[in-house]
């Protein structure tokens, strides 16, 4: 080996440098200088990290410990909560209880949603301020909402009580809240009021961003409305509305406020959702093994089908 | 003037004030003749449901005020601890709400110390005193500890006993712990050999009802829980869906549920757990209570499966029910003429006679007490994990004195003393007339807590068992998810002792 092989001030600055940077290694560099991405997503990815990334492998690391209470410290457990969750009657429960709840949620507010938006695309002159007025729902508290329902909902006083006695749909002993078969359509009453909103702005946004000439061709072939609707809204609107049910679907899934204030998750275990489910272990009995078990199947179900829709509704970010 | 005369002077000035059959200014002067002082009380009045129907000014009043001995003490005390901030997490009850809103200031103003009172629901207090014990990161010096928590909080709270023997110099002249009753010392506080704080408040069951509609039925207070029975049927049959018989507090999921049904059960002769420590709550005696109580239901209105204690309390400040036989504390409420239909309408008895003999501790398990005055009490402890287990301490001997028990008992509404002596105190005794913060129904919390108090057993998975096993399969069982009462109480005795087992 000669001396100028070895001595860097020696080499020929003619020749090609000895460890010249990959292309993999250029694009890093290129990240993490000042003129790259990462000095700006760093406050970001410090925030993901600290509020998101760590809770989540904390999360699993703790589903399989639980805390003893006479102890006072976690204890490893293996797999037993994730084993007691298979046998754990209320958890099955309770998760039939929340696909329900997503499911006629869901289907409702993207059915009322979508004929609200489609009432409300004019622009005739009062409509805005109704487009505005959509917005009103959306800034009150769910657990205020939850509360309003509930005394909407009063057998003794609550006006929709009254008004479903009035014309025969109740029978004046069975509470909307207090019944096992009613109480789930109780609380998934203030849901839809509070977020099909939601839902109709959405739509709105998306129905006046769509071309006009397919709706003049359709015109002049004399496609009825509800042909027009279903052959030329529906198709373009597919993305817009799969949006908005993930969106929404992410959040009916978690969906706590509602049963806690207005139900508890009773009559019995006819409103116990997982989120409460979930609360209840963790915090009123601090099971924090098991609470975060149930947590993470909520997330993993979530992801499942959220990537599910995605990929089937096709829609691109 | 003696001074028990100017005492009962006070409490009737007081009693004229807020009926407002006088009005401030005249107040002002009757008080400054009496040696008030100027300004005493009377700046606007605050009623939420506990209690607080006065208002106290800064000028203090000499006789609704803490005693210049008492202040004194926890000056000296304190000196050392200035600047000190004090966490109490509590139940919206009389006495925290008495202190909170109008007694703390005295004691901080002795004291230099900040006392912050979070007033929360209970379920909500019961997450923050877990949440603070399992990670014992001392966010709160003091505990405020229903007495369905004692078990599993024995542990991480000081017995009051040995912060006396341990720290002398602390210790408020007069300040003993067999002062309280005894019967709420052992029934509240006591979890084995251990005092888990001292008794706090004691709400506790007795039998209320609507005087006029009885007078009107021809009926006498009942005597035994048969002819209570009768009576709330007929009411109902009578006077229904105008106004109901019975009411209860039977929100499924919620320790509101189970406390009725210790109540029934207990009343039957039957008891939460055995002897040998398992379930007997669908034992025959169990199953009679369900039956009586599923019949009583009927008398009930319908919306009494969505309410706990609030909506039961209502259901009669509102005039839709005529009895309960529930929480003592509500009573002040109800004979206050601007927040309910009632007033001086209501009068208190003791419980009806169970219709068995109830069963003795020795024939049940956990340290459980029939009694059909079930007693929901509190005590009021200083955390363990605190960071200033000394001042918490001051502050929790004169939380619990007996002077500021007078004071919490005259300005929180008439809420049931748990120190034998307030009940004789003539600020008391002044109360006891129709008016909002009576305490005409005291004697009958007093006969109560000797007589008929019922007392949930002490095991550390109590909290889980009253706050969720046992009265979300009790809702299920109203809400007619179960095929009979007794499919319902087997579920419950299999859950429960699937629970206590761990």
């Amino acid at each position: 080996m000669t001396e100028t092989a070895t001595d860097p001030l020696s080499r020929d600055r003619s020749s090609p440098p000895v460890a010249a940077p990959r292309p993999a290694f250029r694009g890093l560099r290129r990240l993490v200088s000042w003129d790259g991405p990462m000095p700006w997503l760093a406050p970001l990815i410090a925030l993901l990290i600290v509020f998101t990334i760590y809770p989540l492998f904390y999360n699993i690391w703790l589903s399989f410990h639980e805390y003893a209470p006479f102890k006072r410290r976690l204890e490893y457990v293996g797999f037993q909560n994730w084993a007691t969750l298979w046998e754990d009657a209320r958890f099955w429960g309770s998760l039939s209880v929340t696909f329900t709840y997503f499911v006629v949620v869901l289907a409702i507010e993207v059915v009322l949603g979508m004929m609200i938006a489609l009432l409300l695309d004019s622009d005739e002159p009062g409509f805005g301020v109704l487009r505005a007025l959509l917005t009103l729902t959306l800034v009150i508290p769910p657990a205020i909402t939850g509360m309003m329902f509930l005394l909407i909902q009063d057998p003794e006083f609550g006006v929709l009580t009254y008004v479903l006695e009035g014309i025969g749909v109740l029978d004046g002993q069975s509470p909307i809240l207090a019944t096992s078969s009613t109480a789930l359509l109780g609380v998934m009453l203030a849901d839809v009021w509070q977020w099909t909103p939601f839902m109709v702005l959405i739509f709105l946004a998306g129905l006046r961003s769509l071309p006009q000439e397919p709706y003049e061709a359709a015109m002049l072939d004399g496609a009825s409305a509800l042909q027009t609707f279903q052959r030329i809204t529906l198709p373009l609107m597919s993305k817009v509305i799969a949006v908005a049910v993930l969106i929404r679907g992410i959040d009916v899934f978690r969906m706590f406020d509602y049963v806690f204030v207005m139900t508890s998750g009773g009559p019995g275990t006819s409103t116990y959702v997982l989120s409460l489910y979930a609360w209840q272990q963790t915090f009123s009995f601090i099971k924090w093994g098991y609470g975060a078990t149930l947590s993470l199947v909520s997330l993993a179900i979530i992801l499942v089908i959220a990537n599910l829709f995605i990929k089937l509704a096709k829609v691109r970010w | 003037m003696r001074d028990s005369d100017r005492k009962q002077y006070a409490a009737r000035l007081t009693q004229r004030l807020v009926r407002r059959e006088i009005s401030r200014r005249d107040f002002m002067r009757s008080a400054a003749a009496l040696g008030l002082g100027a300004g005493a009380f009377g700046l606007g009045m605050t009623r939420p449901f506990g209690g607080n129907p006065y208002a106290m000014a800064d000028n203090h009043a000499a006789d609704l005020r803490p005693s210049d001995e008492v202040l004194a003490w926890v000056k000296e005390v304190s000196a050392p601890f200035k600047g000190t901030t004090l966490k109490l997490a509590t139940e919206s009850t009389p006495p925290s709400n008495a202190i909170n809103s109008q007694l703390k200031q005295y004691f901080e103003e002795a004291s230099g110390m900040t006392v912050e009172i979070e007033v929360l629901p209970l379920e909500q207090v019961l997450q923050k005193l877990t949440l603070d014990i399992a990670s014992q990161l001392g966010t709160y010096d003091l505990y405020y500890i229903d007495q369905s928590w004692a078990a599993f909080t024995a542990r991480d709270v000081f017995d009051p006993r040995e912060q006396l023997a341990d720290k002398p110099d602390l210790a408020m002249p007069d300040w003993k712990v067999e002062d309280f009753l005894p019967a709420l010392v052992d029934g509240i506080a006591r979890y084995e050999d251990r005092l888990v704080g001292v008794p706090y408040d004691i709400p506790i069951f007795i039998f209320m009802y609507r005087k006029d509609i009885y007078e009107k039925m021809g009926f006498e207070a009942p005597a035994t829980l048969e002819e209570y029975y009768t009576q709330a049927k007929a009411i109902t049959d009578e006077m229904g869906p105008d106004m109901y018989g019975a009411t209860g507090q039977m929100k499924s999921g919620h320790y509101s549920l189970e406390c009725d049904w210790t109540a029934w059960l207990w009343g039957h002769g039957g008891s939460i757990f055995n002897s040998d420590g398992k379930f007997s709550g669908n034992d025959a005696e169990g199953l009679e209570a369900m039956e009586y109580w599923t019949k009583l239901k009927e008398t009930m209105p319908p919306g009494v499966t969505g309410w706990t204690w609030d909506g039961q309390g209502q259901s009669i400040a509102q005039g839709v029910a005529a009895t309960m036989m529930s929480w003592g504390e509500f009573f002040p409420y109800f004979d206050d003429p601007e927040a309910t239909k009632v007033s001086g309408l209501m009068e208190a008895v003791r419980c009806p006679a169970p219709t068995k003999a109830l069963r003795t501790v020795d024939q049940t398990g956990y340290g459980e007490i029939p009694g059909v005055g079930h007693q929901g009490g509190s005590s009021l402890a200083v955390s363990r994990n605190s960071k200033n287990p000394d001042p918490a301490w001051i502050f929790m001997q004169w939380a619990t004195s007996y002077d500021t028990q007078v004071l919490i008992t005259a300005l929180g509404g008439g809420t049931g003393p748990t120190r034998t002596a307030v009940y004789d105190d003539p600020r008391i005794i002044a109360n006891n007339r129709v008016g909002p913060g009576t305490t005409r129904h005291l004697n009958v919390v007093r006969e109560t807590i000797a007589n008929d108090m019922g007392s949930e057993p002490d095991l550390p998975a109590w909290a889980e068992l009253a706050n969720d096993t046992i009265p979300v399969r009790l809702g299920k069982y109203f809400a007619g998810e179960y095929g009979s009462a007794k499919e319902a109480m087997d579920d419950i005795a299999q859950a429960a002792d699937a629970v206590v087992e761990g």
